[in-house]
Order: C-alpha cells, then sequence, then structure tokens
C-alpha cells in the first residue's frame, strides 16, 4: 500500500458534510441540484414567455405531439426502472443481470432518441425550427438540452456496465434517474399546460 | 433474510415494481386529463393542476425509490420538496394569470 493509500485508509471515509447523509455518490447529488435548478429557471422562463405571448404559445402547443411525448415519458420511465434494478440485481443476483438491465435502460434511451427525432422530423417537415419564434425557440432549446443529457446518460450507462462495481453502478444510475426526473418536470409544462 | 439498504431482496424488486406502476399510472392519468379538453384548445384548470400534481406525485416516486432518497434525513426530503414545489407551484400561478388574460 503507498503512502497515499494508507492515508486515506487511516483518515477513512471522505467527510462531506450535509451531503454525508444522502444515499450514494455526494457529488451526483450536486449535480442533481444543480440541473433541477437549470430546468426548473429554464421552465419558469418557459412559463413567463407564455404569459407574455399567449396566442403564439397556444399555436405552438397545439401543434405538438402529445402522443409521441407521452410514449416518451412511457419509455424513459421504464427506463428509469430497468437502471434502478440494475443496482438492485448488482447487489442480489450478480454482474450478468445487472449488465442486462443495464442495456434495457440503454437502449429504451436510443427509443426515447429515436422518437424525439421523428418530432424533430416532423416539426422541421412543418417549417418550424429554432429561429421561428419564442416558442419554437424554447422548445428546441429545452428539449433539445435534455435529449444531450439523455445521450451522456446512455453513454455513462455504457460506462459503468463495463466498469460494474457497486459504486459505479449507483453513480451511473443516479445520473439516469436525474435525466428521468428532469423529464418528469418538463413533460407536463411544455406539453400538457395549453 | 439477508436485507440490501433496508429492504429484503424481495422487498426492494416490489417497490420498485410498485414505483413504476405509479409513474405509468400517473402519466396514462394526466395524458387523459389533458386529451378530455382536446388537443386544441386551453386546458381547463383541473387538468392542469392534475398534471402538476402527478408531476410532483412522480419526481417524488424517482426520488424516493429509484434514487434512494427516502434513506436521507427530514432535511434533504424538505429541501428536494421545497425546489419541485417551487418550480411546479410558480409555473402554476404564472399560468392562472395567462388564464386571466387570455
Amino acid at each position: 500500500m503507498s503512502d497515499v493509500d494508507s492515508a486515506i485508509a487511516e483518515d477513512g471515509p471522505a467527510d462531506w458534510g450535509v451531503l454525508s447523509d444522502l444515499p450514494g455518490n455526494p457529488l451526483m447529488w450536486v449535480l442533481i441540484i444543480g440541473e433541477l435548478l437549470v430546468f426548473g429557471a429554464l421552465l419558469i422562463g418557459f412559463a413567463v414567455s407564455r404569459l407574455l405571448h399567449p396566442a403564439m404559445f397556444h399555436a405552438g402547443q397545439a401543434s405538438l405531439n402529445l402522443w409521441l411525448a407521452g410514449t416518451n415519458t412511457l419509455v424513459l420511465i421504464t427506463s428509469g426502472y430497468c437502471a434502478a434494478n440494475a443496482v438492485r440485481a448488482r447487489a442480489t443476483a450478480g454482474v450478468t443481470a445487472s449488465r442486462l438491465w443495464l442495456l434495457a435502460a440503454m437502449g429504451l434511451g436510443g427509443c426515447f432518441l429515436a422518437i424525439k427525432g421523428v418530432e424533430y422530423a416532423d416539426k422541421a417537415a412543418h417549417g418550424y425550427g429554432l429561429e421561428t419564434n419564442a416558442f419554437y425557440t424554447l422548445f428546441f432549446l429545452l428539449t433539445g438540452f435534455h435529449a444531450l443529457h439523455v445521450v451522456m446518460g446512455i453513454i455513462v450507462l455504457g460506462i459503468v456496465a463495463w466498469h460494474n462495481n457497486a459504486e459505479n453502478l449507483e453513480t451511473g444510475a443516479a445520473f439516469w434517474h436525474m435525466v428521468d426526473l428532469v423529464w418528469l418536470i418538463l413533460f407536463p409544462l411544455v406539453y400538457l399546460l395549453r | 433474510m439477508r436485507t440490501v439498504n433496508g429492504d429484503s431482496r424481495d422487498d426492494w424488486g416490489r417497490r420498485l415494481v410498485r414505483a413504476w406502476m405509479v409513474l405509468l399510472g400517473l402519466t396514462l392519468v394526466s395524458v387523459g386529463a389533458a386529451l378530455a379538453g382536446g388537443t386544441n384548445n386551453r386546458s381547463g384548470l383541473v387538468a392542469v393542476v392534475v398534471a402538476l400534481v402527478a408531476s410532483f406525485i412522480k419526481a417524488r416516486q424517482v426520488l424516493d425509490h429509484f434514487l434512494d432518497l427516502r434513506r436521507a434525513g427530514p432535511g434533504w426530503q424538505a429541501v428536494f420538496t421545497a425546489l419541485l414545489l417551487t418550480i411546479l407551484g410558480s409555473c402554476l400561478v404564472l399560468y392562472v394569470i395567462a388564464g386571466w388574460h387570455g
């Protein structure tokens, strides 16, 4: 054991202060709170803009496909369930079962992106883009920023499937649940409240 | 019986299935409430409240059961509840104000 390892072993686990009360990796919780604040501010901005341009937002929201977005919500929820089961399987059934659950979560994440691609292609076919008006600017920024998180989440799940120890897995799954959590707040505010 | 994170193995699995079912069910309820008003009409207040309450409960399910926040202390529980209520509550207030002006 090196001197550094000896020092860490003698000191015990790092003291994260109040963050130590949270389960899993404290830094992941900092990221979760940060993402909730960023998306929360963007969504409140969306609601303020809707207040200022009611006709524009009503027409924009009426053009959104509720069926595709609703299906995507069910897909992402199920993907989160698979990621949670990957953590459970790692603790109770072993690495292979855990990896299979992660593959299912990643596959459903891919489905989410494919459906999002269909939605964007439909908007483009109708001539709607980032610069059409304030509604579409915010719509594409919010959903596109979230979709980038989905891409990152799939990569993170792939990494923790490969380096499948319990701590990595819990941290990677937490990132995926954060992506899920943000969508559960974004979906009603952008698609349902018209 | 061996326990992990305060659950027996079977309890852990059942808890995740229960959370998943609640999430799916509430999504269907909120989409159904939105569709009931017609996709081209403005949402009624009931559909708005259903969507936002469902969103809050779903977020708590993910936090408590997928992210295991239920194992954290009451202070952290309150922080996340306050954060969610601030975001969803602000949007509800702004929606109601937009309704008055519309």
